[in-house]
């Protein structure tokens, strides 16, 4: 992957759980639909993740049916309905130990790349 | 969350998707315009960079639709992935549901048959014993007299008809040599009555069915196959019996078996004949089809009413009768009925030993897989689905163990057969659909007792914690659950094995009993006769005389004799009789058992004269024996001989003089005690008694010179079941010896399967516990200690568990209290045998695991560290 350029989230297994948490982590700033979660993603990765649609709605619909999400239908700021999804307790629960275990993750991970340097 | 939602759900689903991944796109849409694209184009980009809307659909509608068709199609393939890759773990717990599970169904395909089903008629339900039963003897007397029988059925209102039967040995000499064969004589509207019609031919016509009108058969299938090869010709053939040609009208189904299986031909008997004009005879057995609807209780009711007008119209041979109803299944199938749910009982509780077994083996597993179900957890999985797939799992190895027992229940079933030819209805024991549906709840029911706990405790692992641990320490090496499920088997395995162990037993006591008369060396046979041989009785007397006196001429031959009834055979037959000599006292009541035997009988038997002579038969007076019993019960203080007894509500009986006294025998059956038995002394009770033959030598070695002197002096007549009499003494207690067997059987089956939980669940722990031991070994224990530590553990369980079952068994030994004979339900002998032999199998199981125990390598144990 050339520096600087796009990452697209696959559907692949291990980006699954990722995927999972980065929109937790979205959502924990309020209700949101699905095509804010990808805005936000982008902006906030600074256009370096880039999550297909074809992802990001079923990995919606998964959190919601486990229950990690709630989801509502509302008007949107133009006035039109769109699905709102927010966070519910059980899925504050499961972001924590996700943001946890990646934490511990990314720190070995890291540790690794600097001893190995 | 499944997909079996109503279709409007669906659609309403469909919708949302739309409306949210239009939504997106109609955003992308707005971005683009923003950045001044023209609608058209902004309106391509956006669907563009969105992607296939449907195929999101798609997967969106897969989110949904997951849980209940591909998850279970996952489970099954995972399920057999698992199976495959343990294939000794999977053999055992097949093996053992097989066991089970075909047992199960073996059993049940009997009592389906048997004691469920209606009988094999058209609407079989609605058929009826009916029976008269006279109110001053205790026994019902189930034969109705043609008359009477054409009373009720002109007079009830709830039957759509009544009719009756009685059957007949009979020689039928149209070839070359007579053939015995057994008639049914049957009363008009027979056939209606029973719903069936002949698949050849006609049934009988009015003509046919009156006197002096022709003679006229209906013959059964497997005759029409035997003596004339299917022809469809057969309906210009006839047979002889008695003397008479009788044309064959008809042939009925092969699935007709009724009064029995050996019924070959069916004579109508018309109403109207002189002999069927009296009242006090005693013909038929009355089965009636009741109108729908009728309950047994309204026909019974209208049954009686009907027999109390008639004992007001004729007093003098109606007056003491009233009627009874019985179901003709009930009637059927008799007294296997306790047999059969004893037995179910025992294959129950041997499939719950099967499953606690299994469970036991499982919770093994899963404490081993927990690692496996601790990632399944961590990647997603919710518990619901953890359970969902070790559910699965259980289910497969039951349909297979299910698939493999209907195999095993298809042989038990012919083993079964086998065994049973003396039950009812043996021969409609089939493995059908309803077998299968059957052996298919069992299989799920097994599922369930087997895996739902192991399923459910095996998903609440520890989701970090498990994933934290090293493999060596994840498996906890106290195991309580597993030792109590041991503790379960051997306590159902003891109460079957103290069942077991009370029926053999009482088998041994009956084979000790001295039954008061010897049956060794005596062949007993008929010869065929009619009872219009009845209507001269002098002529009947003296055929059976002449034939017995060239019985007894014969070389080898020691004694020959008449009897109603066979000696030792269960057969009760009560009478109520009163003394001629005594005035008459409404408290003493003196009932008897009644034998009808011709005066040899005594020597025949070896029944020794005690007191007085032996009776004489002549023509003008009857004379009576009674046994010591009836002399101590009636006659304390003085002695009955010289007295005359009658049978009051007998006419054709006159009073018979006593005249010796006879030793006790135990007539009524082996497993009965001696009662007051009188014996009437008349070689001819009936045109076709028992013969017995007393031989000097092997007995079957004279059968063919019997059958042959018979043949000489008969020519028209034949001889058939020639039996030892040990044999029919063997036959009368078949039901008895095969619920023995069987229950032997199951509980054998059932301490094996205990004994593989103990070795199971002892070998789990030594393995759980190897460190432990290892340890202990390298600081200095001894190896007899560790093997004593393990030992003993086993048969502490071992030893709970027989309590547990003694206490089970003696609480359900009631069950069993009607079967016995010559011990108590809570023989503690016979139970504390069975703990014992409990324990020393178990003390056997739990050795080798020990032993191994006691040779854990303690460096190899600890290198593993």
């Amino acid at each position: 992957m050339p520096p600087g350029g796009v990452m697209p989230i696959e559907k692949s297994d291990l980006l699954q759980g990722t995927l999972d948490m980065l929109i937790l982590k979205i959502v924990t700033l309020g209700p949101i639909h699905g095509y804010g979660i990808s805005q936000r993603l982008r902006q906030i990765s600074q256009d370096v993740l880039l999550v297909q649609q074809g992802s990001l709605y079923p990995a919606l619909h998964r959190l919601e049916k486990r229950g990690w999400l709630a989801a509502e239908w509302g008007e949107s700021e133009n006035g039109r309905q769109a699905k709102f999804y927010r966070l519910s307790a059980k899925g504050k629960q499961q972001l924590k130990k996700e943001e946890s275990n990646w934490n511990r993750l990314a720190g070995a991970v890291t540790s690794i790349l600097q001893t190995a340097q | 969350m499944p997909s079996w939602k109503s279709p409007f759900r669906k659609l309403t689903l469909d919708r949302q998707y739309d409306s949210e991944l239009h939504f997106h796109i109609e955003k992308l849409t707005e971005e683009n315009i923003a950045r001044g694209m023209t609608p058209e184009e902004a309106r391509r980009r956006a669907a563009l960079e969105f992607g296939g809307a449907e195929q999101i659909k798609e997967e969106l509608r897969d989110v949904q639709r997951f849980p209940i068709l591909e998850a279970t199609l996952k489970n099954f393939q995972g399920a057999v992935r698992f199976i495959r890759k343990s294939p000794s773990f999977s053999i055992v717990v097949i093996l053992t549901l097989a066991l089970g599970i075909g047992a199960n169904s073996a059993v049940f395909s009997a009592i389906d048959a048997i004691l469920l089903r209606p009988l094999p008629y058209p609407e079989g339900d609605r058929l009826m014993e009916l029976q008269q039963i006279h109110q001053r003897v205790q026994r019902p007397q189930t034969r109705l007299a043609p008359l009477r029988l054409e009373d009720w059925n002109r007079l009830n209102s709830t039957f759509e008809g009544i009719t009756g039967y009685y059957t007949e040995d009979d020689s039928e000499t149209s070839g070359i040599l007579p053939e015995k064969i057994e008639v049914a004589y049957v009363a008009p509207r027979f056939f209606q009555v029973f719903g069936v019609a002949p698949t050849v031919g006609r049934e009988f016509n009015s003509a046919e069915e009156q006197f002096g009108g022709p003679n006229a058969v209906l013959i059964s299938y497997r005759l029409w196959r035997r003596r004339f090869g299917a022809d469809p010709d057969v309906l210009t053939k006839q047979l002889r019996i008695h003397e008479h040609a009788w044309s064959i009208v008809g042939v009925l189904p092969a699935s007709f078996a009724f009064p029995d299986r050996d019924a070959e031909i069916w004579v109508p008997v018309p109403p109207d004949a002189p002999p069927a004009q009296q009242r006090e005879w005693g013909w038929y057995i009355a089965i009636g089809r009741l109108k729908p609807g009728v309950t047994v209780d309204q026909a019974r009711a209208n049954l009686e009413t009907v027999q109390a007008q008639l004992g007001k119209q004729y007093p003098q041979t109606d007056a003491d009768l009233t009627a009874g109803v019985v179901p003709l299944k009930e009637t059927t199938i008799g007294g296997v009925r306790g047999s059969l749910w004893m037995l179910f009982g025992a294959v129950s509780l041997l499939l719950l030993i099967a499953c606690t077994n299994i469970v036991a083996l499982l919770l093994a597993r899963g404490a081993q897989r927990q690692h496996e179900i601790s990632v399944r957890l961590s990647l997603g999985a919710t518990r619901f689905m953890v359970v969902c797939q070790l559910l699965t799992e259980s289910f497969v190895l039951a349909l297979t163990g299910a698939l493999i027992g209907l195999f095993v229940a298809g042989e038990a079933s012919d083993v079964f057969r086998g065994l049973a030819n003396e039950l009812p209805r043996v021969e409609e024991i089939h493995l059908d659909a309803r077998i299968l549906l059957y052996t298919l709840a069992c299989s799920v029911l097994a599922t369930l007792l087997c895996g739902l706990f192991p399923a459910i405790r095996g998903a609440r692992g520890h989701l970090s914690g498990a994933l934290a641990q090293t493999s060596r320490s994840q498996v906890s090496a106290r195991t309580p659950l597993q030792w109590f499920l041991v503790g379960v088997q051997v306590a159902l395995a003891v109460t079957l094995l103290g069942g077991a162990g009370l029926l053999l037993r009482s088998f041994q006591a009956l084979g000790r009993v001295s039954p008061g008369f010897d049956p060794q060396n005596v062949l007993t046979l008929h010869i065929t006769g009619s009872y219009g041989e009845t209507a001269d009785l002098k002529k009947l007397q003296s055929r059976i005389w002449r034939t017995l006196e060239n019985l007894r001429a014969l070389p080898g031959v020691e004694s020959a004799a008449t009897s109603l009834f066979l000696p030792g055979v269960p057969f009760a037959f009560q009478n109520e009789l009163t003394i001629a000599e005594e005035q008459t006292d409404p408290n003493r009541k003196i009932v008897t058992e009644t034998r009808v035997v011709s005066p040899s009988y005594f020597a025949a038997m070896r029944i020794p004269i005690l007191a007085g002579e032996l009776c004489r038969e002549d023509i003008h007076s009857v004379n009576v024996m009674v046994n010591r019993s009836f002399a101590s019960a009636y006659f304390p203080r003085t002695t009955p001989i010289g007295h005359h007894v009658r049978e009051p509500g007998n006419p054709f009986l006159p009073g018979g003089e006593i005249r010796g006294i006879a030793g006790d025998a135990r007539e009524e059956g082996l497993n009965r005690e001696p009662a007051p038995t009188v014996y009437w002394c008349l070689s001819a009770p009936s045109p076709d008694p028992y013969y017995l033959v007393r031989t000097r030598t092997e007995p079957t070695a004279m059968a063919g010179a019997l059958r042959k002197k018979i043949q000489e002096i008969e020519p028209a007549r034949s001889v058939f079941d020639i039996l030892l009499l040990e044999e029919h003494l063997n036959d009368a207690f078949a039901e008895n010896r095969l619920r023995t067997i069987l229950l032997t059987l199951f509980s054998v089956t059932a301490v094996s399967l205990a004994c593989i939980g103990l070795y199971g669940t002892l070998s789990y722990s030594v393995t759980a516990r190897r460190r432990e031991v290892g340890l202990r070994l390298a600081l200095g224990a001894l190896q007899g200690q560790i093997v004593k530590q393990f030992l003993l553990q086993g048969l502490a369980v071992t030893l709970l568990g027989c309590l547990a079952g003694w206490g089970l068994a003696a609480a359900s030994s009631r069950v069993l209290s009607e079967m016995l004979y010559g011990v108590s339900p809570s023989d503690a002998p016979t139970l504390l045998t069975v703990v014992l032999l409990m324990l020393l199998v178990a003390a056997l199981a739990a050795l080798m695991p020990a032993l191994r125990a006691a040779h854990v390598d303690p460096m190899q144990v600890l290198r593993e560290e």
